[in-house]
């Protein structure tokens, strides 16, 4: 347990001196490498020491409780895979660190740079130490996160914050495809450790769930591992630093997708789906890749390019399925790690001496820096493939497994073909490179004059040639234990036998390698004159630069499609709105009664009155009509209304319900007088264009009246299922029996008003006297917007006349019945003292029969109303004193005494009293109390109304805030 | 006093309080005039304090007014959230008062009376008290959110969102008179009596399908939420935060006792609409908040979707839901405030701004300010460790423990979708071209914010005690 601790040091160190090295000032530059170079020595030789536990399939495990409850741990495991991985990065790491201090120039802020790269090699040494599945991803997206901040270190410049966003956008996604494909795992394999998961690998390839998991996780390993058609952000990723480059971009971080697929070999391989998904991918991206290296003039683009190839090569031995396949994987991954990171050090040893990395400006540097030349060539003869270096011995390997046969595929048959010709590619872009910039002439307009770098900065690639070549040439002495153990920690027991040694004897794989290697000279010699001075990128495919087809995805889905949703979910105007209100009403209601199965009142016509029918058909026209209207002609619409409100009034007689009924005559008079006076001020009319209708306005009106329908109709509905129930127990029987008795009254309506429930109508009457005030205060200082229609006629009449009036003194006192509405005014002046006569009866039949103080209110206000509309406000105000705020106070006062009288008697609040007095000539009169509480009533209901309507009335002496009526201009 | 009518008054103490405070605050303010705003705007805080205080210490559990009125544990946790929304929002406005010509006394009295008719809804136990309350509320905020009367946006706004409200406000009245139809009771412990037992009649379906439209409208949950845009938009910034905190908190409240609480025997009615409405707004919360430009539509937004969130955990309509609900209120608020306390704050020397683009290099202009938003941004968007992410956490849990696998999956995806807009906000803070840094923040804003901040950030030290205090709550319920 004690040893197995060095594991959690080993995962965070990088973490915690991150932390410092963020800290320290910037111009550090030799306290950062040197506290870098140290930690990544220092865990190269930490884990160097570990060997012995991980030797021959062992493993170190350490498991730190975490959240127990919720199976949730931090595990670290290290076999001799892991092992492998864990050695290349913190060695390479270190080599880059010494680089980067000759690298970076002393104006780059380097405790950042050192920070994330250091932070990075602590994601990536958590990714492949993790125990946990989970927590693997955790710290495969902190590499992601690391790499974006490293891309676009140089964050002043544009490509890198483009290629920046681009690999984090890509890899973050595969980052959460993965996390989903690590989530099923989990839910088939019921735990996310690592060894479990491992050991139940029939049971996921069983699974129903299988290919789900496959190619989510699939699309993680391709997207980190620049796999087509995911390799678009790796080019793209060149805008980094160079160490960056040739740390995350070649030997660890593309490495993550082979490691987890290698991770995963046992669980998930071996499948045809695994075969096809995985080889497919492979092998477009291996020929794709070498492909479009050859036709790169950036360096570190082909350099780019050449590792996508290769990880398709790594990519497509894992798809083999074989064991030996997998063994060459692992051998190529390190191998590629150690050559390619030494050439991207001296791709960018040659940018910072010779000031361009583009092939076409540069050549003949053989002799300037020759130390440099050399190291390049051996790194790039491994890329290509040359025997005695260790790109070969893979490349061998691989040729050997290519031409084995394992699956009944046309893929399986082409990999032979696709392994020469991508071997010959890789040939011809190593020589180009070589022969581009090292031989030739040395081009006049190269930026700056190139000397050998110092010392330091060439040691590290120096080191990892070294390696290349040692490897190459005793590999079974060299890394072959470490490839042993590695393998046998992915494979477990059942190693295949394999030999590492560089002569095999005359074989195919050998004349394979022979047969790339003349091609790939050849190749170069064909195309050698065209790339001198071609365009960057591969003919025709230059076209179609991933970048920009990346940029289009992103802004059609961040900026289009939403707009596009906005266009579509957005509502801004009202109408829209409360369509969409009514129809989601209609919608759920329908939802319900389909689910819910409708219920079948019977519907029975025998009892049906022909005449009361009729009504209510005219009753319906009316309101359809009104509806129909609305918009066109106000003024029909507002007849057409009148026409259902009368129906309704007449419904309520007819169903014996006269007091409702007069209520209800009454209000709708007063609403109508009400609006009329509103329409004042809008136009009369929008004129309707009957010949230019649109279709689309004709559909739009459809649907509106389907709608409609539908929405009627279910109201309708679900009235007439309601009323057809029996009804539960309810409150008005009690009334209707007791009225009498304990109200005194035989209107049953009115003694609930001012007797069962008086206190009620206190209160309310109290309301409606606020809301009469209210109203009055808000109108009296209103004005109306100058309104851009042209004002509808009335109110022409009405401005000419108040214009006239205006000027001389005769007109003051002249109505507007001179102008028009001669008959009614006259009808209408006649009608006030019958109207008082009538509100006046209204009020005290009430307590027996329909009437009451709340009708009679409304009833006296109608009249006073009236007779503004029929002479004008200032004609009425000559003549009468009307003072509606008095009689509300009045009101309300009476009322409230009548409640307090009670309590002089000894009684509740507003208990009434009631008993009949005999008048002479009038006769018997019901004099309840509750009559005194009535006037109340009706001294407000008639104050406040009357109140209101003025307000209103007022409007028509006043003018529009803004310009004059052009009208009354013209007439002045 | 009889007993019963004195143990009435006291449970429902806060509510007496607010009210009678309210009545007497318009007085001072109708007779001392126009500068009467700062004064009225302390003394309203003063009274929400006092309320909340006498919440906390002396309000017992009980039901009052022949149950018309219920006060328990959750009642009492919702409505000092309430008033937390409310005090907030009023202590925000006093800068933009004075800035903005926003002097009017109506302001901390209207928003007063909005508490009170939230309380009541919080605390609502039958059919007339939930539709009072809700009246209450929607009137005063009708008449807030057109306050600003010159500006015809504003106008336009509390129009329509007077319009739409009055109409679903009908639909609901509509649908609590076909549930009292069709169970004969409007009490809700009669109602679920009611529900118990017997067969479920169409009637009543309706009923619930119509009331549940009523409230989510409140919340402004998709398909109800159309308001929400136009109306955060329109309505001067300390009204919009009033309207994204407290109203939130009381409808939700509202929405739980009304479905976990009355309708509990019929939990499977109500539960496809919740997970249908969660779906919709958390979804198009999600994708329309994309394209906008107006830092206070994003937010209507991303309000929308957060209701949607919320309501993952109503639908999976067990104890742990109802408990994640009320601590993914808990974590609204807190952002919700921190947001519009930096939303006023973006003040430039001619005015307010209020788009998204004006945030351009913030954190070179004003490090503290872009430092604590990107906090609350990605608090918002669900990362761990802040606490949006614990609020995401608790009602997914729930709702897979409810076996509604299809609606936590979509909920994780539409949040993923919805960190872009609040991912957006940073960059454009952090990496854009700075574009002119805003006036110094104001005491008051800068204590919110620097609240907010804290509650976000350290959400983990003190969720513990908070869980606890939510599962109480909770199981008032089971």
């Amino acid at each position: 347990m004690i040893e197995s601790a060095i594991l959690i040091p080993l995962v965070t160190i990088p973490f915690v001196v991150s932390l410092i090295a963020l800290a320290l000032p910037s111009n550090a530059r030799n306290t950062e490498a040197w506290i870098a170079g140290i930690t990544a020595l220092g865990l190269f030789i930490l884990t160097a020491m570990q060997y012995p536990a991980v030797d021959d399939g062992g493993a170190i495990r350490h498991n730190i409780e975490w959240v127990p409850q919720l199976g949730l741990n931090m595990t670290f495991r290290m076999d001799g895979f892991a092992w492998l991985f864990t050695m290349l990065i913190t060695g390479i790491g270190f080599l880059v660190v010494i680089y980067a201090r000759y690298y970076m120039s002393p104006e780059d802020p380097v405790p950042r740079f050192y920070a994330f790269l250091l932070a990075f090699m602590g994601s990536m040494l958590g990714v492949v130490n993790s125990g946990n599945l989970i927590q693997l991803v955790v710290f495969w997206e902190l590499t992601s996160v690391f790499s974006f901040l490293l891309i676009g270190y140089w964050y002043h410049n544009a490509a890198a914050r483009d290629g920046a966003r681009m690999a984090l956008t890509i890899t973050a996604l595969g980052g959460l495809c993965l996390l989903a494909g690590i989530l099923l795992i989990g839910q088939v394999v019921g735990s996310y450790d690592l060894d479990t998961v491992l050991a139940s690998g029939s049971m996921i390839r069983g699974h129903k769930l299988y290919v789900p998991i496959l190619v989510l996780v699939l699309i993680g390993a391709f997207t980190k591992s620049a796999q087509f058609p995911f390799h678009v952000w790796l080019p793209n990723a060149m805008s980094a630093p160079t160490p960056v480059s040739a740390y995350l971009h070649s030997a660890t971080m593309v490495k993550a997708g082979v490691f987890l697929m290698t991770r995963l070999w046992p669980v998930l391989a071996g499948t045809p789906e695994w075969f096809t998904i995985v080889g497919l991918a492979g092998m477009a991206t291996l020929l794709l890749g070498a492909f479009f290296a050859i036709f790169q003039q950036d360096i570190k683009g082909l350099l780019a390019y050449s590792t996508i190839s290769h990880l398709g090569l790594i990519t497509l031995l894992l798809s083999l399925g074989s064991p030996l396949g997998l063994v060459a994987a692992i051998f190529h991954m390190a191998n590629h790690a150690t050559f390619k990171a030494s050439l991207f050090m001296a791709a960018g040893i040659i940018d910072h001496e010779a000031g361009t990395r583009d092939m076409r400006k540069l050549g003949g540097l053989f002799s300037l820096m020759p130390v440099t030349a050399t190291l390049a060539m051996v790194a790039s003869a491994a890329m290509a493939g040359v025997p005695l270096l260790n790109g070969f011995l893979s490349k061998e390997m691989f040729f050997a497994e290519a031409i084995e046969h394992h699956a009944d595929s046309i893929l399986d048959t082409a990999a032979p073909y696709v392994a020469v010709l991508a071997s010959a590619f890789a040939v011809t872009y190593s020589i180009r490179f070589i022969h581009g910039v090292f031989f030739g002439k040395i081009p006049a307009d190269m930026p700056k004059h190139p000397h050998e770098p110092p010392f330091f900065m060439r040691l590290p690639a120096m080191l990892l040639v070294l390696i290349c070549l040692v490897v190459g040439i005793l590999p079974g002495q060299t890394i072959g234990g470490y490839l042993n153990s590695a393998a046998m920690a992915v494979l477990g027991p059942e190693m295949p036998e394999y030999s590492l040694s560089i002569w095999h004897g005359f074989n195919v794989p050998l004349l394979m390698s022979v047969l790339a290697l003349v091609a790939g000279i050849l190749l170069y010699g064909i195309l050698k004159t065209y790339l001198a001075t071609s365009e960057e990128g591969p003919p025709y495919f230059r076209e179609l630069k991933g970048q920009r087809i990346f940029e289009r995805v992103m802004v059609s889905v961040s900026w289009r499609w939403a707009r596009l949703l906005e266009s579509w979910l957005g509502t801004r105007r009202l109408q829209p709105q409360l369509r969409l209100l009514a129809f989601i009403a209609l919608v759920a209601a329908v939802l319900a009664a389909t689910r819910r199965g409708v219920p079948h009142p019977t519907l029975s016509l025998g009892n049906m009155d022909l005449l009361f029918t009729g009504l209510w058909a005219i009753g319906i026209i009316c309101a359809i009509g009104a509806a129909y209207q609305a918009k066109y002609h106000r003024l029909y619409a507002l007849i057409l209304m009148g026409g259902a409100g009368l129906v309704t009034c007449i419904s309520f007689i007819w169903l014996s319900a006269p007091d409702l009924a007069l209520t209800q005559l009454v209000v709708e008079v007063v609403t109508t007088v009400l609006i009329l006076l509103g329409l004042r001020w809008l136009p009369k009319r929008i004129e309707q264009n009957y010949d230019g209708v649109s279709l689309e306005t004709r559909l739009r009106r459809g649907r509106d009246m389907l709608l409609a329908v539908g929405c009627g109709a279910g109201t309708a509905f679900l009235a007439y299922v309601v009323m057809v129930r029996q009804p539960p127990q309810t409150i008005a029987d009690f009334f209707v029996e007791n009225a009498y008795e304990l109200g005194g009254g035989r209107n049953i309506v009115n003694v609930i008003l001012v007797d069962f429930r008086g206190f009620d109508t206190f209160g309310e009457i109290t309301v409606l006297g606020i809301v009469a005030l209210t109203v009055f205060s808000l109108l009296r200082r209103f004005r109306p917007a100058p309104d851009n229609i042209d004002s509808p006629e009335q109110q022409l009449l009405q401005s000419r006349h108040t214009a006239r009036s205006d000027e001389s003194e005769e007109a003051e006192t002249a109505s507007i019945a001179d102008e028009y509405l001669y008959m009614p005014s006259v009808i209408m002046q006649w009608l006030f003292p019958v109207i008082i006569v009538f509100a006046f009866y209204l009020f005290l039949r009430g307590h027996d029969a329909p009437g009451g103080g709340f009708v009679a209110g409304i009833a006296m206000a109608a009249a006073f109303i009236l007779q503004y509309m029929a002479a004008g406000t200032r004609w009425v105000e000559e003549r009468l004193r009307v003072l509606p705020v008095r009689w509300m106070g009045m009101g309300l006062l009476v009322a409230a005494a009548t409640g307090l009288g009670a309590w002089v008697f000894g009684y509740p609040f507003l208990t009434s009293h009631a008993q009949y007095i005999e008048l002479t000539l009038i006769g018997k009169v019901p004099a309840a109390t509750a009559l005194i509480f009535d006037f109340g009533i009706f001294s407000l209901v008639m104050g406040a109304t009357v109140l209101m309507l003025i307000a209103i009335a007022h409007q028509s002496i006043r003018k529009l805030r803004a310009a004059k009526l052009p009208t009354a201009q013209e007439n002045a | 006093m009889t007993p019963d009518l004195s143990l009435s008054l006291s449970l429902a103490a806060p509510e007496l309080i607010i009210a009678i405070g309210a009545l007497v605050l318009l007085m001072i303010g109708a007779f001392s005039g126009e500068r009467a705003n700062t004064t009225v705007t302390g003394l309203a805080v003063a009274v929400l304090i006092g309320a909340g205080a006498w919440l906390v210490l002396f309000t017992g559990t009980g039901e009052a007014f022949g149950s018309a009125f219920v006060s328990d544990s959750f009642a009492r946790f919702m409505k000092v959230l309430t008033l937390i929304g409310s005090v907030v929002t009023l202590i925000m406005s006093v800068g933009f008062a004075k800035a903005e010509k926003f002097d009017k006394f109506e302001f901390p009295v209207l928003i007063m009376l909005s508490t009170l008719g939230m309380m009541v809804m919080i605390s609502a136990n039958n059919m007339i008290a939930l539709y009072l309350g809700m009246e209450l509320q929607s009137l005063a905020l009708y008449v807030v959110a057109a306050i600003n009367r010159d500006s015809v946006r504003s106008t336009e706004a509390g129009l329509k969102y007077f319009v739409l409200g009055a109409l679903s406000s009908g639909m609901m009245l509509y649908g609590i008179s076909l549930i009292y139809g069709y169970t004969g009771h409007v009490g809700f412990a009669e109602i679920t009596n009611a529900l118990m037992g017997g067969e479920r009649q169409l009637g009543l379906v309706f009923g619930l399908v119509f009331l549940l439209a009523g409230i989510a409208f409140k919340i402004s949950a998709v398909p109800f939420h159309m308001w929400t845009p136009d109306v955060y938009e329109g309505a001067p910034t300390p009204v919009t935060a009033f309207f994204a905190a407290a109203p939130k908190m009381a409808a939700m409240a509202l929405l739980v006792r009304v479905t976990v609480g009355t309708f509990g025997p019929v939990a499977h009615d109500w539960q496809q609409i919740l997970v249908f409405v969660s779906i919709a707004s958390m979804v198009l919360g999600a994708f329309a908040a994309i394209g906008q430009k107006n830092i206070k539509r994003l937010m209507a937004y991303s309000s929308i979707g957060h209701m949607g969130y919320a309501l993952v955990g109503l639908a999976a309509a067990n104890e742990a839901g109802v408990r994640g609900v009320i601590i993914y209120m808990t974590i609204y608020l807190g952002m919700t405030l921190g947001t519009f306390a930096f939303i006023l704050a973006m003040r430039r020397r001619d005015g307010n701004v209020e788009s998204i683009s004006d945030l351009a290099g913030l954190s070179n202009t004003n490090p503290v300010m872009a430092t604590i938003l990107t906090i609350l941004m990605f608090s918002l968007a669900g990362i761990p460790p802040l606490a949006g992410f614990w609020g995401k956490w608790y009602v997914f849990l729930a709702a897979i423990d409810a076996k509604l696998y299809a609606l936590a999956v979509i909920g994780v995806l539409a949040s993923v979708v919805g960190a872009y807009y609040y991912l957006r906000i940073i960059k454009i803070m952090w990496f854009d071209e700075p574009v002119g840094g805003f006036q110094p923040m104001a005491g008051e804003l800068r204590l919110v914010l620097g609240i907010s901040g804290a509650f976000v950030l350290l959400y983990m030290l003190f969720m513990g005690p908070l869980e606890a205090v939510a599962q109480t709550a909770a199981k008032t319920f089971f």
